[in-house]
C-alpha cells in the first residue's frame, strides 16, 4: 500500500467513524462531541497560524468569542437569519484579524505573544464592561441555529462544517499559499528576498485564522444558545493551546483531532474534578518537551516508519 | 481636585508601583539573561502568596519568616523549572527555541493555575499582614499593611540593585545579559547564571505575591492581572532593562491611579481600569518596540 492510499483510507475510516458514532451513543455524548467539533475548528485554526506560519497568537479564543457575539448580536439587533449571522461572525473576526495582523507586522515571538494577549484581554474586558449590549458576565442568550433541531441534527451539521473547514485549510495549505506560509515560518528575510510578499501573507494568515475562529465561535453560540465573556479568557486559550499541542500543531488535522479527543476526555474524567485539568497541563508540558509533533504526529510517524520497513522486506 | 486628593492618589500610585516593580524586575532579569518571556510569572506570584499563607497558618511562623519561606520555596521551584523545562531553549534541543519557550511557559502557567485550584481550592485566603493599623502622614491616612509591604518591596529592590552592581554574581548576571558569548569566553558558566537568574526571578515574583497576599487575598487566579501589568511595565521600560522596569512600574502606578478618578461613571471606570495598561502596551509595541530604555538593535 502506498502512503497516499493509506492516508486516503485512514481519512475515509475516520470520517465514516464520526458519521456512525451518533447511532451508538446517547444524547449526552453526542452533545459532548458536538462541543468537541467547536474546539476542533478552533485548535485547527490556531495550528494554521502557529504551526504553519510560525506567528504566535494568544487571541484565538477571544476571536471565537468575538465571532460568537457578532453572530448573536447580528441576529438579535439586525434581524439576520442565523446563517447570515455566521457570515457576519466570519467577516468581523476576519477583519479584526487582518487589522491585528497589520498592526503586529513588525513583531515576533514573545512580543507578538504579549501583544495578542493584550488584544484578547481588551476584547474580554470590553465584552464584560459593555453589559448594556452583551449582558456582561451574566451571558447573552443566543437564537438557535436550527429551530427545534435535535442533538443529532446539530452533530451532523457541526461535523460537516468541521470537515469542510479542514478540507478548506488543507487545500489552502497545499496551494502556493501554504508554501508562502511555510517559507515565512522558516526564514522570513530569505522568503522576502526570493520575492514572497511577506507583509501581505502574514496579514492574510492572521485574517484567515481569525475568520475560522470566528466561525467556530458563532456556531458554538447558536448551538449552546448562551455565550459569556469567559469563553474569551486566557484560561480558555490555554485549553485550546493544550488541545493543539497534544494533537500536534504542525498539522491542522492532528490539532483538530486533539480538540475532539481532549473535549471527550475532559467529560469522561469529570469525576476527577479539577485534577483532570492538572493532568492535561502536565501532558501538554510533556508533549511539548518530548514529542514536538504531538501524539497523533508521533503515532503517524511510527506507523509510516513501520510500513516503510515492511515494504523494504518484500 | 484638591491638593490633598492629588497627594493621596500619588502616594497610592507609588505604593502600587513598588509591588509592580518587584514582579516586573523578576521578568526583566529572566528575559535579560535567558531571552525568555516567562508567561508563568503570574502563577509564580500566586505560589508565593500560598507559600506565605502556608508558612503562617500551617507552620505558625511570624510574617517576616513567612516572606523568607516564600522566597526560598519559589527560588528552588524556579531553579527546577529552569532545569527541567527552560534549558532546551538554549542548548539546541528545541527545534524552534523561541516558540518552544513561549508555549512551554504558557502551558506551565495553565498547569500551575489548575494545580492551585485543586490543591488549595478556589476560596480566597487572607494571611496575617506584616503590620496592622493605620499611619497618618499629616492629613494623609494610609493603611499600615500596604505601607509596610511597600517599604519591604523598596528595601528588596534596593538590595537587588546593589547585589547586581557590586557582587561578583551580580556582575556575572549583567555580563551574560549583555553578551552571552563574551561572558562564556571569560569563564562564566552561562548555564549556572541562567539557572540563578530564573531562581531569582521566581523568588522576586513569589515575594511580590507574599507581600500582596494579605492586602488583596490569596486565590488561585490572583496572578493573572498583576502579571499582565508586569508585562506592560517591562515592555514600557524595554524588555530586559532593570532601570526600565523600575521606571515603567512608577509610570504605570501613576497612570492607573489617576486615570481611574478621571472617568466619571464609576462602575465602568472600574471595569476598564485594567485595560489602560493593555492599551499602553500595544501603543508602545507599535511605536517604540524597544521600550524607553531598551536597545534598538534587537528585533522585536
Amino acid at each position: 500500500m502506498t502512503p497516499q492510499r493509506a492516508r486516503t483510507l485512514a481519512l475515509g475510516v475516520l470520517l465514516a467513524g464520526f458519521a456512525v458514532l451518533p447511532l451508538l451513543l446517547g444524547d449526552y455524548w453526542i452533545y459532548t462531541l458536538t462541543i468537541g467539533f467547536y474546539y476542533a475548528i478552533l485548535a485547527a485554526s490556531w495550528a494554521l497560524l502557529v504551526g504553519y506560519v510560525g506567528r504566535i497568537s494568544f487571541a484565538q479564543a477571544a476571536m471565537a468569542g468575538l465571532g460568537g457575539y457578532a453572530s448573536a448580536l447580528g441576529v438579535q439587533h439586525l434581524g439576520l437569519p442565523p446563517v447570515l449571522g455566521l457570515g457576519l461572525a466570519v467577516l468581523v473576526s476576519g477583519a479584526l484579524g487582518l487589522a491585528i495582523g497589520w498592526l503586529t507586522l513588525r513583531l515576533h515571538g514573545a512580543y507578538l505573544g504579549l501583544t495578542t494577549i493584550a488584544f484578547a484581554e481588551i476584547l474580554r474586558i470590553t465584552a464584560t464592561a459593555e453589559y448594556g449590549l452583551t449582558e456582561g458576565s451574566r451571558g447573552l442568550q443566543v437564537a438557535p441555529l436550527l429551530t427545534g433541531g435535535s442533538r443529532t441534527e446539530y452533530y451532523y451539521l457541526l461535523l460537516g462544517v468541521t470537515a469542510g473547514c479542514l478540507v478548506l485549510m488543507g487545500l489552502l495549505l497545499r496551494s502556493r499559499l501554504g508554501l508562502f506560509f511555510q517559507s515565512i515560518r522558516e526564514d522570513e528575510d530569505g522568503a522576502a528576498s526570493l520575492g514572497v510578499n511577506v507583509t501581505l501573507w502574514k496579514m492574510v494568515a492572521f485574517a484567515i485564522s481569525s475568520a475560522f475562529a470566528g466561525l467556530a465561535g458563532g456556531l458554538y453560540g447558536h448551538f449552546v444558545q448562551l455565550i459569556t465573556p469567559s469563553m474569551m479568557s486566557l484560561q480558555e486559550m490555554g485549553i485550546v493551546l493544550a488541545m493543539a499541542v497534544i494533537g500536534g500543531f504542525h498539522n491542522v488535522l492532528f490539532a483538530a483531532l486533539g480538540g475532539v479527543a481532549l473535549q471527550v476526555l475532559l467529560e469522561a474524567l469529570r469525576e476527577l474534578g479539577e485534577w483532570r485539568l492538572v493532568a492535561f497541563g502536565l501532558v501538554t508540558l510533556l508533549v511539548l518537551r518530548l514529542m514536538p509533533n504531538g501524539i497523533f504526529g508521533a503515532a503517524v510517524a511510527t506507523i509510516a516508519a513501520r510500513m516503510r520497513r515492511n515494504g523494504g522486506d518484500e | 481636585m484638591s491638593l490633598l486628593a492629588i497627594f493621596e492618589q500619588a502616594l497610592n500610585g507609588m505604593i502600587v508601583s513598588s509591588f509592580y516593580a518587584l514582579a516586573a524586575l523578576g521578568l526583566a532579569i529572566i528575559f535579560g539573561v535567558l531571552r525568555v518571556v516567562n508567561f508563568a510569572h503570574g502563577e509564580f506570584y500566586m505560589l508565593g502568596g500560598y507559600a506565605y499563607f502556608m508558612a503562617l497558618s500551617a507552620l505558625g511562623l511570624p510574617p517576616v519568616l513567612g516572606l523568607v519561606v516564600a522566597a526560598a520555596a519559589l527560588a528552588i521551584f524556579g531553579a527546577l523549572v529552569e532545569w527541567l523545562l527552560i534549558r532546551p531553549v538554549y542548548d539546541g534541543r528545541a527545534d524552534r527555541p523561541e516558540e518552544y519557550s513561549i508555549m512551554i511557559t504558557f502551558a506551565l502557567s495553565i498547569l500551575l493555575l489548575n494545580l492551585a485550584n485543586s490543591l488549595f481550592g478556589p476560596w480566597p485566603r487572607r494571611p496575617e499582614p506584616l503590620f496592622r493599623g493605620r499611619i497618618e502622614i499629616g492629613e494623609l491616612i494610609v493603611s499600615g499593611d500596604r505601607l509596610a509591604a511597600a517599604g519591604v518591596a523598596v528595601i528588596l529592590i534596593t538590595a537587588l540593585l546593589l547585589g547586581l552592581r557590586y557582587t561578583w554574581t551580580g556582575r556575572a548576571v549583567r555580563a551574560v545579559s549583555q553578551n552571552r558569548e563574551a561572558a562564556e569566553i571569560f569563564g562564566i558558566s552561562v548555564t549556572r547564571v541562567g539557572m540563578l537568574a530564573f531562581a531569582v526571578g521566581a523568588a522576586l515574583a513569589g515575594l511580590a505575591g507574599a507581600l500582596m497576599g494579605p492586602v488583596f487575598n490569596v486565590v488561585p487566579p490572583m496572578g493573572v492581572i498583576p502579571v499582565i501589568k508586569a508585562y506592560v511595565i517591562v515592555v514600557l521600560g524595554g524588555l530586559g532593562s532593570i532601570p526600565g522596569a523600575i521606571i515603567g512600574a512608577i509610570i504605570l502606578g501613576q497612570v492607573e491611579s489617576f486615570a481611574t478618578i478621571l472617568i466619571p461613571d464609576p462602575s465602568r471606570a472600574l471595569a476598564y481600569k485594567d485595560a489602560y495598561g493593555l492599551v499602553l502596551l500595544i501603543a508602545i509595541l507599535l511605536l517604540r518596540p524597544q521600550g524607553l530604555f531598551g536597545t534598538q538593535d534587537r528585533r522585536a
